[in-house]
């Protein structure tokens, strides 16, 4: 069996090609059952994504160019779409290149933004699509789930979705080096800016127990307490509210500093120490700089975080560099899987046919042979058992070899030869 | 005996190796590696210290080489507490804490060579409960106080980078700001209760041998500088005036002076100069 795979993504195809081409959930298995004929593509799978969608299937031993073809103008089919619109943004890989772009695909590697973790549950949607549609068989279940096994390989042992890499998620990364646990924490945010607004959406994901809001018009801020569930609070009081709250997201318009360091002093002092993280992505500031001098205090602006973002996807990358490495050895290691997969098992069964064969002969003419003694039995099974083996050893030796040297199909001939699939 | 605590040492060495390793490359394999390493040794310790024990017939507790075993093993045991109890965070604490719990038994096997029986023997004082209460006191309070001292090197560390925007390596794989400050403040307060124990124990134990409470020995003096300090600290964090950076600092002066009562006394003499 060969593995066949077809596909575009961010970096070969704008989003034009890339949104004509994509497969929802409903196509897709009616897709998947008209691509797989069981003949040329006997397995496939479609992993379709916002920034990718890849075709992948198992198909006979060099039959590649084939399949490819046929998965290429299966494309052009299902899509209104004219050839040459998008084929030259396609791309297509054999055998150990698409294991291990189908790795690189599931790790994340691929993605636009490197360790993102929503991929992985793509490609296992897509799995359980093509399970439910039946065109998954031995070769790509084994795949996708040594894929998911590298995936997940990737993400323990490596560090490639260790750190934040955009501004509004770098709030939670940072609250929780400041703050052993998000969960329970109070939320302030000042202005309603839309980043504050996403920012405050991930430190609730992550467990922030309050949020308020507190604006200049009080209806922006009503509004948007609504949609956390938290409540608005007076633009007037803000020192009290800066003392109450252990995170604090600043994004208003204002042209001045609202934080200063005498009010921060002040806070200090109310929260008897304990330690706050302001952040603030307004231009112009909203925090004086001289805040951050405090002790206990933390003031992240926009800079800070746009260099810390930048950092982390710089690490990110050097990661990616040791992440590939385990992709390699785990292509290496799918190959071998997939080859003793299929050898063992059908020189077990010729074997088996070969002993079957010789037993029910001797059956059809042992009545001929009269009354034997324990010990002529005896003989009768061994010459049997000895004549199958010396005569099967040599080919099944053969086979084993030639196996090794990529000659499958004359297994796939063998059995046929035998019916060892009947 | 002696080949028992080489077993021992063989297995902190991967243990501090494994954990330290961990904590520069993320790997779960090098972490549970250490902690294997770790419960390995614990366990052969505590057989090795409780064999001590039983086969001299006395508290293990007199000599330098005995007392530097039983240190390392406290380390390990508060070790495996904030283990315990903070889990996967307190996982750095270990890349700091089994290298020195390593030179420890490394330096107990080598001096327990050749300084065996040369200074005296613990005849009478020995017996008793008062003085082995007292010694393995201020042992354990040591190694609490050896705890907040990392805990605030990892404190300040951190805060320092907070502060400055810049992220090293080894920011991603220190626990936050809370959890050092948390674990410095309970290995504080830990600390303190088992220095008064010892102290208090050492003063009657002293007081039935020689009707004196206080000999005016540096290792005294030390040790009622590292009370004072250390009430210090607590009263300031408690009073929450002195939080974070400062009360690290502080933790971190501390340990020199702990390092005073338990090395420098030795090296100027007095009363305490035994083993």
């Amino acid at each position: 069996m060969s593995i066949v795979l077809v596909g575009l993504n961010h970096r070969s195809a704008p989003v034009e090609v890339r949104e004509q081409l994509a497969f929802s959930d409903e196509v897709c298995s009616h897709s998947l059952r008209q691509l797989v004929d069981g003949e040329l593509l006997r397995e496939g799978l479609i992993v379709s994504t916002c920034n990718r969608v890849e075709v992948l299937t198992a198909t006979g031993k060099g039959r590649e160019a084939e399949g490819t073809a046929r998965i290429t103008s299966f494309l052009s089919e299902c899509r209104p779409l004219a050839p040459d619109y998008f084929h030259k943004h396609l791309y297509s890989h054999c055998d150990d290149d698409a294991v291990r772009h189908m790795f690189r695909v599931a790790s994340s590697l691929d993605s636009m933004v490197i360790g993102e973790p929503q991929v992985l549950g793509q490609v296992r949607r897509a799995y359980s699509l093509a399970v439910e549609a039946g065109t998954t068989g031995r070769v790509l279940n084994r795949l996708v789930h040594h894929a998911l096994h590298v995936a997940k390989r990737v993400r323990s042992e490596t560090g490639i979705a260790a750190s934040a890499v955009s501004i509004s998620f770098m709030a939670v990364e940072l609250g929780r080096k400041i703050f052993d646990s998000l969960a329970g924490r109070t939320v302030l945010l000042v202005g309603a800016g839309e980043m504050a607004e996403l920012a405050a959406r991930h430190l609730v994901k992550a467990g922030a127990a309050r949020v308020m809001v507190t604006n200049r018009s009080n209806d922006a801020a009503e509004r948007l307490a609504q949609e956390f569930g938290g409540e608005a609070v007076k633009y007037d009081a803000l020192t009290d509210h800066l003392a109450a709250a252990d995170i604090v997201i600043c994004s208003t318009s204002s042209p001045d500093y609202l934080v200063t360091p005498d009010m921060a002093r002040e806070v200090l002092e109310k929260r008897r120490n304990r330690p706050s993280f302001l952040i603030d992505i307004s231009v112009p500031r909203n925090v004086d700089p001289a805040v951050g001098e405090l002790p206990n205090l933390f003031v992240f602006d926009i800079d800070d975080l746009e260099a810390v973002v930048s950092s982390n996807i710089r690490e990110r990358e050097r990661e990616a560099e040791r992440a590939e490495l385990i992709v390699d050895s785990e292509v290496m290691q799918f190959q071998q899987a997939l080859r003793a997969m299929d050898i063992g098992p059908t020189l077990g069964a010729l074997r088996q046919k070969l002993h079957d064969i010789a037993k029910a002969e001797m059956d059809r003419q042992r009545n001929r042979l009269g009354q034997l003694t324990p010990e002529q039995e005896q003989a009768i099974a061994a010459l049997l058992t000895s004549t199958v083996n010396k005569l099967s050893h040599p080919l099944l030796n053969h086979l084993r070899r030639s196996y090794e040297t990529t000659a499958e199909e004359t297994l796939s001939e063998w059995r046929d030869a035998f019916g060892l699939d009947e | 005996m002696k080949s028992f605590l080489i077993l021992v040492l063989g297995a902190y060495i991967v243990a501090a190796v494994h954990a330290v390793l961990a904590f520069l490359n993320k790997r779960r394999i090098l972490q549970r590696v250490s902690w294997l390493a770790v419960i390995a040794g614990f366990a052969l310790h505590s057989v090795a210290l409780l064999s001590g024990w039983a086969l001299e017939g006395r508290f293990p507790l007199f000599y330098l080489p005995e007392t530097l075993s039983f240190l390392a093993w406290s380390l390990v045991a508060a070790y495996g507490l904030l283990l315990y109890r903070y889990q996967a965070q307190a996982q750095a604490l270990g890349s700091f804490t089994l290298p020195l719990v390593a030179a420890l038994v490394l330096i107990s096997i080598v001096t327990g060579s050749h300084a065996n029986g040369t200074l005296g023997t613990p005849g009478e004082i020995g017996r008793g409960w008062i003085f082995p209460f007292h010694t393995t006191a201020l042992i354990c309070a040591y190694a609490s106080f050896f705890v907040v001292f990392v805990a605030s090197v990892m404190y300040l560390l951190q805060e320092r980078e907070l502060k400055l925007k810049t992220f090293g390596a080894i920011f991603h794989r220190l626990p936050p700001l809370t959890t050092v400050n948390d674990i410095a403040t309970a290995a504080a307060t830990v600390g303190l209760t088992l220095l008064s124990l010892g102290i208090v124990t050492g003063m009657i134990w002293s007081s039935e041998r020689d009707g004196k409470l206080w000999h005016n020995d540096p290792k005294e003096i030390f040790a009622a500088l590292t009370w004072l300090l250390y009430l210090l600290l607590i009263i300031y964090r408690a009073s929450a005036r002195w939080r974070g950076r400062r009360a690290a600092w502080l933790g971190v002066a501390g340990f020199a002076l702990v390092l005073c009562t338990f090395l420098g006394a030795r090296l100027l003499g007095g009363y305490h100069d035994f083993g």
